[in-house]
């Protein structure tokens, strides 16, 4: 009789035990946390804003705006990136994925962004209307775009995937037309450079996953 | 411009607008600045690790900002010689 009350004590606990551990092993194969739990926190006139990533960092020509481009849009500061608050790009899309700023080096109203899914987008108001301006790129993939310094209707483009190259315009964007013999391979970033060499000119660099690429502005 | 592929992907890219032989990378593994235009790199600011992107002030030069890849703004006022985490 004594004996048959210990078995069901034990049996009991084993069933019990298994039980615990089952739900245990259950709830350590849920992530431990949602994604995009651990974007940093910036404030914004004291309202949180979550950056995913940080893509680029660009200075407006008037040296007063810091702009950053991110996955969840682009953001604007005044105040050299203590705050920031979001800039509205699109009325088709809440955030296109912006991983490059071109300000015009003169013209403080003037930029341009690349982003992933829309091209080459320009603002002439500072940032507060944008156009996407497309015609003759490719694919929607813009990964670099920089802007010659000493004339800035001249703009370059890498694109990546679908229309992959670089494009280059000479009226500020109205038109697009690809080019080859310039920088090869998965690019980051693309700059235009003035460098005071002999032979003078502009280079373009194109950093990326293999290092830092320099070409002649003449391919 | 050898030297920084050692470093990994470059992730940002910025030229001093008054001397464009100065200029700026970001990598995971830091910030480099080179003075010959990309011939030659060197380190900078130890305490910006995983930099994502730099710019260079446009009025001025010496100005320098980085941001790492969880947003943290990082500046400089002396072309990279001293930082401090913008608060």
């Amino acid at each position: 009789m004594k004996n048959r009350y210990y078995f069901a004590i034990l049996v009991a606990v084993v069933l019990f035990g298994h039980g615990a551990e089952s739900h245990a092993q259950e709830k350590s194969r849920r992530p431990p946390a949602l994604p995009g739990d651990d974007r940093t926190e910036i404030r914004s006139k004291n309202i949180p804003v979550r950056f995913e990533q940080v893509r680029t960092l660009a200075i407006d020509a008037s040296g007063k705006f810091m702009f950053v481009g991110t996955p969840l849009g682009l953001f604007r500061s005044d105040d050299s990136g203590r705050s920031w608050q979001k800039v509205g790009v699109s009325t088709k899309q809440s955030n296109y994925d912006v991983i490059a700023i071109t300000p015009d080096p003169r013209d403080a109203k003037l930029m341009y962004i690349g982003t992933r899914e829309a091209g080459v987008l320009k603002s002439a108001d500072g940032g507060l209307s944008w156009k996407e301006i497309n015609t003759g790129i490719r694919g929607p993939d813009v990964r670099g775009l920089a802007i010659d310094p000493n004339s800035p209707s001249k703009l370059y483009a890498a694109v990546r995937e679908k229309g992959a190259g670089i494009y280059r315009t000479n009226d500020g964007g109205a038109k697009w037309a690809r080019v080859d013999g310039g920088p090869q391979g998965e690019i980051e970033v693309l700059t235009s450079v003035n460098i005071p060499t002999g032979m003078g000119g502009i280079f373009l660099y194109a950093g990326g996953s293999t290092g830092l690429q320099r070409s002649p502005d003449c391919f | 411009m050898g030297s920084l592929s050692t470093h990994g992907t470059v992730k940002g890219f910025a030229v001093d607008p008054e001397n464009p032989k100065t200029m700026y990378a970001a990598t995971r593994d830091g910030l480099f600045k080179s003075a010959d235009a990309g011939e030659s790199w060197k380190p900078l600011g130890k305490d910006v690790k995983n930099s994502a992107a730099v710019t260079v002030s446009p009025r001025k030069p010496h100005d320098i900002y980085v941001a790492n890849v969880e947003g943290k703004i990082f500046t400089s006022a002396d072309g990279g010689l001293k930082w401090k985490a913008q608060k």
